[in-house]
């Protein structure tokens, strides 16, 4: 029963560390996946004098995606109904080049201004046309989540360390005896704290795929029903493999830390 | 320091608190390769603590102690380590590892050593067939008498061919016939095997066959008895 209620005691703060971990994980695909929706459907007019290579955009501003030319015929169709064919070839000549222009990523409002004033400065472009963002404001609310979500699991991750490192000290008491036998018959650091060592990666290990676990059920069980449209369109978000390799990193590395810091710090008492 | 000096204590001060409380002071002692050697005192003497300096637990407060040619005013953790990977000690308390089975707690110097599982084996084995305690190797050392226990703590303590052999009060637990066996044991480690062992004793065993050499600590100082 104490065998149990000492590893629940290391698990339990390990697993709250994970679950944000995790959360922090599926946050953050959720919003890219947002941004690149947004970033889908968001693009830039771009009117130039003279036909201009996407090369030249992409030197002058590093967010340029693509670009796209707009015929110019379905304009000339639109604006010259009535006039006669020789007419409308001078106007198609004297038309200047339009371009859909798409960008790398999502940008606020005012890193767009800074695009729209890069692409400017060209001689060959004679204007560039942005648009209003409606989705701006659900972006930032996006972004503030995000940043408070990074606050919560720091803190809560803080407070877990702590705590795995008190139950750490509760194991190097049970163990004290064994380590400082094997201390005084010549044992590095290492070898004497082994047991410690493994218990703590197996619990890292146990911890992981119990989240995992959580998670995949979220996965397959509750995101039909949740009625959250972006997780249901995108199943994938909730969990992928790579998330319990990098949990498991993290565990590992969190347990190690805690392990050394702890046996480093103990005072021989034989 | 002779090159056959295995301990060598030239005005030795061992003190505790940073000096405030002298146990030794000004102590000269040569041991040399193959002596059997007990020191003798009065309780509180400081013979436990003289022990721990000999095997780099409590630092010399002043002068030198040279232990098999390492000055443990100085020395390293990995040579300290190495050096006590080299010592068999023996405690009045055992210090054995309750968790473990008699064999591996025999087996301790060779696992920290690095000796594979075969030669630790073997080696337990021949221990505690010399000990006489074969039929108990895989029982946990709580299992066993007081007597028992000390067995355990000297085959563990000669499992790795020692160049010393460093014992605290390794009877002081103990029957008479237990206590035989021990002195036994040891005397056959120093005749046989040439190793040097240095044990703290209040009292000298009145049956013992072969010479010895007799330090008392008394009034802060060491001195031999001739």
């Amino acid at each position: 029963m104490k065998f149990i209620k000492n590893h629940i005691t290391f698990i339990f703060p390990l697993m709250a560390i994970l679950i944000g971990l995790e959360f922090y994980f599926v946050f953050e695909r959720t919003t890219k996946n947002y941004e690149d929706g947004l970033k889908n459907n968001y693009s830039m007019l771009i009117i130039a004098h003279d036909k201009v290579e996407i090369k030249e955009l992409q030197a002058l501003n590093k967010h340029i995606s693509t670009i796209e030319e707009v015929k110019k015929d379905s304009i000339v169709d639109e604006i010259s109904k009535g006039l006669k064919d020789s007419s409308k070839k001078s106007l198609s000549k004297l038309l200047p080049h339009f371009y859909n222009t798409k960008l790398d990523t999502y940008l606020s409002m005012e890193d767009i201004g800074t695009i729209k004033a890069d692409l400017e400065k060209s001689r060959k472009i004679k204007s560039v046309e942005t648009f209003d963002n409606s989705h701006d404001s659900t972006y930032k609310l996006f972004i503030f989540l995000k940043f408070i979500f990074k606050i919560f699991i720091l803190f809560i991750g803080i407070v877990s360390f702590f705590l795995i490192v008190k139950q750490m000290e509760v194991w190097s008491l049970t163990h004290h005896n064994r380590m400082s036998i094997m201390e005084i018959f010549g044992a590095p650091l290492f070898l004497r704290s082994a047991v410690m060592y493994r218990i703590a990666i197996i619990d890292a290990i146990i911890s992981s795929i119990l989240i995992s676990l959580v998670f995949v059920y979220l996965k397959y069980n509750w995101v039909d029903s949740s009625g959250i449209e972006i997780l249901m369109n995108n199943r994938e978000l909730i969990f992928q493999f790579s998330d319990l390799v990098k949990m498991l990193g993290i565990s590992i590395v969190i347990v190690i830390t805690s392990v050394y810091l702890v046996v480093s710090n103990l005072k021989d008492e034989s | 320091m002779s090159n056959s000096s295995v301990i060598n204590a030239s005005f030795l001060n061992l003190s505790y608190d940073d000096g405030t409380t002298e146990i030794i002071k000004d102590a000269n002692f040569t041991i040399n390769k193959g002596d059997f050697v007990f020191i003798t005192g009065p309780s509180g003497s400081g013979k436990s603590t003289l022990l721990k300096a000999l095997y780099g637990k409590l630092k010399p407060f002043n002068g030198d102690l040279i232990v098999g040619g390492l000055d443990l005013n100085h020395i390293a953790t990995k040579d300290l380590q190495k050096l006590r990977q080299n010592l068999g000690i023996i405690f009045q308390d055992y210090k054995l590892i309750n968790e473990w089975s008699v064999e591996k707690n025999v087996a301790l110097p060779l696992i920290i050593a690095g000796y594979s599982k075969d030669i630790q084996h073997t080696q337990a084995k021949r221990l505690l067939s010399h000990v006489k305690l074969l039929d108990h190797i895989h029982k946990k050392p709580l299992e066993l008498s007081g007597g028992e226990q000390q067995r355990v703590g000297v085959a563990r303590a000669l499992s790795k061919n020692p160049f010393l052999i460093l014992a605290d009060e390794p009877t002081g637990n103990l029957d008479e016939y237990s206590s035989n066996v021990i002195w036994d044991l040891m005397e056959n480690a120093c005749e046989q095997l040439n190793t040097t062992v240095v044990v703290v004793t209040h009292k000298i065993p009145s049956v013992f066959t072969i010479p010895y050499r007799h330090l008392i600590i008394e009034n802060r100082g060491i001195y031999e008895i001739h």
